[in-house]
């Protein structure tokens, strides 16, 4: 692999990264994720940043340690090249399906909001071929693409001003009104919409101010997780704990309150907007899927996109029952957890193993 | 670059595939503007549409379609049957149930049925009408441009008609899913040939239980946060009437914070100009002496109307404000509706209005 | 000897350089015959003091007075002005003579001496400087560049009174045959990308080079993008403008536009008349043109989708309209739009080629006799025409007329996409626009600037343009040496 890379993200960058790619499709279920806690569940997005800051911590100490490589080179180092490409594997596997989960909700969503009776294998293609030439453009593309998806979108808060306007502040009391179990759970279900910022393991390498990144990842950490304590504040005020537990897409509802004498539907232009957010995060997982490949094969070929956008595909248009596809999510979403402790592994093996890397 | 050019061809290669001719154009469909419900037996219910007709070569300007069925979907598709065009629900507007619809417990079924269809937008407004719903529509309005419009128009948000909750099938949903809060519907009748918002309708979580007049719903609103309550008509004793004009309102609520002891202070302020009155003994308010009499006096009749009217809900268990939310709020653990219907049937209630009037007009 | 003539170019110029002639006279047969077939090289002989001298001068490059007052009256009586002023030229450079003759010197020959001398009489007619018509401003200074070079530059120089103002000029092609004037101020440039420009230049080998705006699609970053990347100008105070800032001009003879580059896309909606107006004024323009970009390629693809897609989306009053005046229009949406869309470009394009005085009338026939006509044939609906006019206006305000016409392109991107998969697919587009623009770079640069700031500062200068006052920093793009 190139040792050399071309370090081509400034701390803004890295700060959008983080950002945009916390926030995809996830948040456009997560009131119904966190129901189990009722009402109370409108401050969980600041817990999951604290967790999510103190999370990135021994990923970027990891990182410093291998300022030129990214994860996947990193585990190749540190455990050894059988294990370390096997792992490596898992990971593209694990990343992959991230992505389909994620096309796939969209998709859902689009279909039953925007193109209601039409099949959407076609649409998917669309917007696979542009996902390819978003993920050539490298990570400097995304980057810049996350920042513009960030300002596009942002005016959609402004939407929510009716829901709020309607939505009754006394539902935020009693503060704290959840057992411990309904937090568990409700952290369970609800925490895989707050990842993301794990990318940085992988866009390390390129990022030229290293020692700031921390700081960076973190705002971006908070913007997101101000952004999720709007969706869920806003949807506690909103809507009774029927609907919290009921209705699937919070914020497709919540868009729905609103209306202009001359556009009644704002949802419609609010979920085709949301493409946006869709983007940005499926392309970084993408691209890191990408990176990993190369790591395994080929290093030099270009194949690896499409036939990862291949395999996308068929997943997608597979007639696999939703159960199914469900189930593999699930186990695909606790398997995500490792991840985020995989760092502290490493970083075992690495105090370990300090002299022998060193040479 | 040879991929791209590879890629554009592909995407117009099918694109040329696609099953384009299906969609359907704006002017091959019909739009359904309001749905009337009205009850048949336990499981059957009568669907009555309305769809506007936009041809100028027929003689009137709705179609309206009726069948009886089980499901509301499984009507659409009967009425698409009758009709020459595509039958769609993107432009709902009204709904409209029978009260023994209503009173039956089956409006929550055909909303929630509704609010589910991501293709129906918030903005359809529940209306229960006194006698057959389907009376609205074959009923004719000579002086009115359109039923879809004129319904329409009636139960939206407007200057003159702030008792009107404007329940829409959120807030229905809302309400009857809340366990704090009970759904009020508009409640209209059909007059010869036009149609009168003539009470409010109260429901019991599915059930509607009671109708409330105007001027006590006037009372619901400007509880639950409606600031403009404009024109309030105030009957006192003795023949006198008063109708206030641009009457802004404030409210508080207090609660003391102990479910099984509820009381509630109820505070409210409103500014208002006074723009007719019939007073006996008294031609004129000529003083800020008088004036100010008479704020007292209508800070006392309101005081006792509200206490009334809340205490008399109270008895059956209703909460259209939602007064148990203001004990909900202070409460930890799972909160249920039967302890609801315990804090409204021991709630006691202290009401203090306040009236201030700006101005009497330029007449002297 | 004749095949000489009639094949100027390649090997057998080559062949004439490396023959030595083997004396002056020769030369001057040769020559002779170079201009056979060429009416206005003028090969004439006068007596003089130092006996017969032959000029040759190309006679449509040299007025009649240049060559009386520089030529013949010294020949007459004072030979040895003529001797000082006069280049020497060797006899044997026959190919450098020529091209002498052709840049509009007069060779002299010495009969006597076996001299051959050149004095540059170039006087060919040029365009006098006049108001710009296609980048007009209602406040500022109404200079244009004209087609010569001479001219352009001295117009730029008037405006920078620097001898930091460098002016290189380097030859491109394979025969190194065309002359292009790179301007930049040397102490602001960026100096690398100086050095990329040149490389860029030196690495083309354009097909006849009649304009700068060949020359400008053969050094573009992605010559496939619809969008241009470079910016163009003719008005010398924009020019002077951008060389301040640190961008680098490119020139060539006998074009009137003149290339800045790097450029960012935000640039293309800005024009130089914002810096005349007052900073209130300026920024409703520039918000007009920028976002006037997008609604003019939202606003029919909008039509589509909500016909065929969302009919939800619009008040019921509205829609009743729509459905109204639908129902005779026997096409589905999307083709009504791409008929209507053509008709206008057929329109302008029509508009644009005809005789100025015809061109009037165009106007009034599209406008009234095909839209109104259409409309009561029932072949499309009022409110498009409606919005077609809207968007065909709209598509015009960019003050560089390449990105309107780029505009117009991109909206039937975005008009096949509506009516594909409706506002999914408008923001499909979008998302497509967007990434596209964030892959183009404009020489290296990132063209998506200050949309994406380089620097914070860029943020003044964007579409709210503040004060002057508040203008002290250059833009990010030019990436200019700290002064």
């Amino acid at each position: 692999m190139r040792l050399t890379q071309k370090k081509v993200l400034t701390k803004v960058h890295v700060l959008f990264l983080v950002q945009s790619c916390l926030i995809g499709t996830g948040i456009l279920q997560i009131p119904q994720k966190l129901s189990a806690m009722g009402y109370s569940q409108a401050f969980m997005p600041l817990f999951f940043a604290l967790i999510a800051t103190i999370n990135l911590w021994p990923m970027l100490w990891l990182n410093s340690k291998f300022p030129n490589n990214n994860l996947f080179q990193i585990n190749e180092i540190l455990l050894g090249k059988t294990i370390g490409k096997f792992i490596n594997f898992l990971l593209i596997i694990l990343f992959t399906i991230v992505c389909i989960d994620a096309i796939s909700s969209y998709m859902l969503l689009i279909q039953s909001t925007a193109l209601p009776e039409q099949t959407i294998t076609f649409p998917i293609i669309c917007f696979l071929a542009l996902l390819i030439y978003l993920v050539r453009g490298g990570i400097f593309t995304i980057a810049r693409f996350s920042i513009m998806a960030f300002f596009i979108t942002l005016p959609m808060v402004l939407l929510t001003k009716w829901a709020i306007q309607k939505g009754e502040f006394s539902h935020f009391f009693p503060l704290f009104n959840f057992t411990l179990q309904e937090f568990y759970e409700a952290s369970k279900n609800g925490y895989l919409s707050f990842l993301g910022y794990e990318l940085i393991l992988f866009y390390y390498p390129y990022i030229i101010q290293q020692k700031s990144a921390f700081k960076y990842a973190t705002i971006g950490i908070w913007i997101s997780g101000v952004l999720m304590l709007i969706t869920t504040g806003v949807s506690v005020m909103y809507f009774s704990e029927w609907q919290l537990s009921n209705i699937e897409y919070a914020v497709l509802n919540i868009f729905k309150a609103g209306e202009y004498s001359f556009i009644e539907r704002i949802d419609i232009i609010g979920m085709t907007l949301w493409i946006f957010l869709v983007y940005s995060t499926v392309a970084l997982y993408l691209w890191a899927a990408n990176e990993g490949f190369k790591t395994l094969i080929l290093p030099k070929s270009q194949i690896h996109l499409y036939i990862l956008v291949i395999s996308i595909f068929i997943m997608l248009i597979l007639p696999i029952s939703k159960y199914l596809k469900m189930k593999i999510f699930t186990i695909n979403n606790y398997i995500f957890y490792l991840l985020l402790l995989w760092p502290i592994f490493l970083i075992l093996i690495y105090l370990f193993r300090k002299k022998q890397v060193h040479q | 670059m040879n991929i791209r050019l590879l890629l554009i061809f592909l995407l117009l290669f099918v694109a040329g595939c696609s099953e384009q001719g299906k969609k359907i154009p704006i002017e091959e469909i019909d739009m359904i503007g309001i749905m009337a419900f009205d009850y048949v037996d336990e499981k059957i219910k009568k669907l009555t549409v309305a769809i506007p007709q936009y041809s100028k070569e027929a003689e009137k300007d709705t179609m309206v379609y009726s069948v009886e069925t089980d499901l509301v979907s499984q009507g659409i598709v009967k009425i698409e049957a009758q009709s020459d065009r595509k039958v769609v629900l993107n432009q709902l507007r009204v709904i409209l149930v029978s009260e023994e619809f209503a009173r039956k417990g089956h409006v929550r079924s055909i909303v929630e049925h509704i609010y589910r269809n991501a293709e129906v937008g918030n903005k359809a407004l529940i209306a229960v009408v006194k006698g057959r719903a389907d009376s609205i529509l074959y009923a004719e309005y000579p002086d009115k441009p359109n039923i879809n419009f004129y319904l329409n128009d009636l139960l939206r948000p407007s200057f003159n008609t702030a008792f009107n909750p404007n329940t829409n099938v959120h807030d229905f949903i809302y309400a009857t899913t809340n366990l704090t809060k009970d759904a009020s519907v508009p409640y209209l009748e059909l007059l010869d040939d036009k149609v009168e918002i003539t009470n409010i309708a109260l429901f019991k979580e599915d059930v509607m239980v009671e109708t409330i007049s105007p001027n006590e719903s006037v009372y619901i609103q400007a509880l639950l946060g409606k600031k403009s309550i404009a024109p309030l008509v105030i009957e006192m004793p003795k023949d006198t009437k008063i109708s206030l004009n641009l009457v802004k309102s404030k409210f508080k609520i207090e609660s003391n914070k102990d479910k099984h002891q509820p009381k509630l202070t109820i505070h409210i302020q409103m500014k208002a100009t006074l723009s007719e009155y019939n007073i006996e003994h008294l031609d004129k308010l000529n003083t800020w002496k008088e004036i100010s009499h008479l704020e007292k006096s209508i800070n006392r009749q309101v005081e006792k109307d509200i206490k009334a009217f809340i205490e008399r809900l109270n008895k059956q268990q209703i909460d259209p404000i939602g007064l148990s939310e203001y004990f909900r709020k202070y409460t930890y653990g799972k909160w249920t509706r039967a302890m609801t219907d315990k804090v409204l049937s021991k709630l006691e209630l202290d009401v203090n209005v306040k009236t201030i009037i700006v101005n009497v007009g330029t007449l002297k | 000897m004749k095949i000489i003539i009639r094949t100027l170019s390649g090997k057998w110029r080559k062949k004439i350089n490396t023959d030595k002639s083997p004396n002056p006279e020769y030369t001057l047969q040769l020559l002779q015959l170079l201009s056979d077939n060429s009416y206005d090289i003028v090969f004439q002989k006068k007596l003089t003091s130092e006996g017969i001298v032959t000029i040759i001068f190309s006679s449509s490059l040299i007025e009649k007075m240049t060559l009386q007052a520089v030529v013949l009256a010294p020949l007459s009586h004072s030979l040895h002005q003529i001797h000082q002023i006069a280049e020497r030229m060797q006899y044997n450079q026959i190919s450098e003579i020529e091209n002498k003759i052709n840049a509009g010197y007069t060779i002299l020959y010495f009969h006597e001496t076996k001299q051959y001398l050149a004095l540059d009489t170039y006087s060919a007619p040029i365009r006098a400087i006049t108001n710009t018509e296609i980048e007009s401003t209602v406040i500022g200074p109404q200079d244009a560049f004209t087609e010569s070079l001479e001219t352009n530059i001295s117009l730029i120089r008037r405006r920078i009174h620097n001898h930091y103002l460098k002016n290189e000029s380097i030859y491109i092609g394979n025969n190194k045959q065309y002359q292009v004037s790179i301007m930049y101020v040397d102490n602001i440039v960026n100096k690398k990308l100086l050095k990329k420009l040149k490389k860029r230049l030196q690495h083309i080998n354009p097909p006849p080079l009649l304009d700068t705006a060949v020359l400008k699609q053969l050094i573009e970053d992605n010559p496939f993008s619809p969008f241009p990347q470079y910016y163009m100008s003719v008005r010398p105070d924009t020019i002077a403008h951008y060389l301040l800032d640190g961008r680098m001009a490119l020139l060539i003879n006998n074009s009137q536009t003149v290339i800045i580059c790097p450029t960012s896309f935000f640039e293309m909606f800005t024009s130089i008349e914002d810096y005349y107006n007052r900073w209130t004024t300026a920024t409703l323009l520039r918000s007009l043109r920028f976002f006037g970009f997008f609604i003019t390629i939202m606003i029919t693809p909008m039509y589509i989708s909500t016909l065929t897609f969302h009919p939800e989306i619009l008040p019921y009053e509205l829609l009743l309209n729509l459905q109204e005046s639908r129902s005779k229009v026997p096409f589905p949406p999307l083709i009504e739009v791409l008929f209507i869309e053509l008709i206008i470009e057929v329109l302008r394009e029509a508009g644009s080629r005809m005789p100025a005085k015809v061109g009037q009338t165009i106007g009034i026939v599209g406008g009234i006799v095909i839209g109104t006509a259409a409309v009561e044939a029932g072949l499309i609906s009022n409110i498009l025409i409606v919005l077609v006019a809207t968007s065909a206006l709209l598509s015009f305000l960019p003050p560089i007329f390449l990105m309107s016409n780029t505009s117009r392109l991109v909206r039937y991107f975005f008009i096949i996409a509506a009516g594909l998969f409706g506002l999914f697919g408008q923001m499909l587009a979008f998302a497509w626009l967007i990434t596209h623009l964030l892959r183009i770079r404009s020489l290296g640069e990132p063209y998506m600037v200050p949309l994406i700031p380089r620097k914070w500062t860029d943020l003044l200068n964007s579409v709210v343009r503040f004060p002057m006052a508040y203008l002290k920093n250059r833009m990010g793009i030019s990436k200019s040496q700290k002064s």
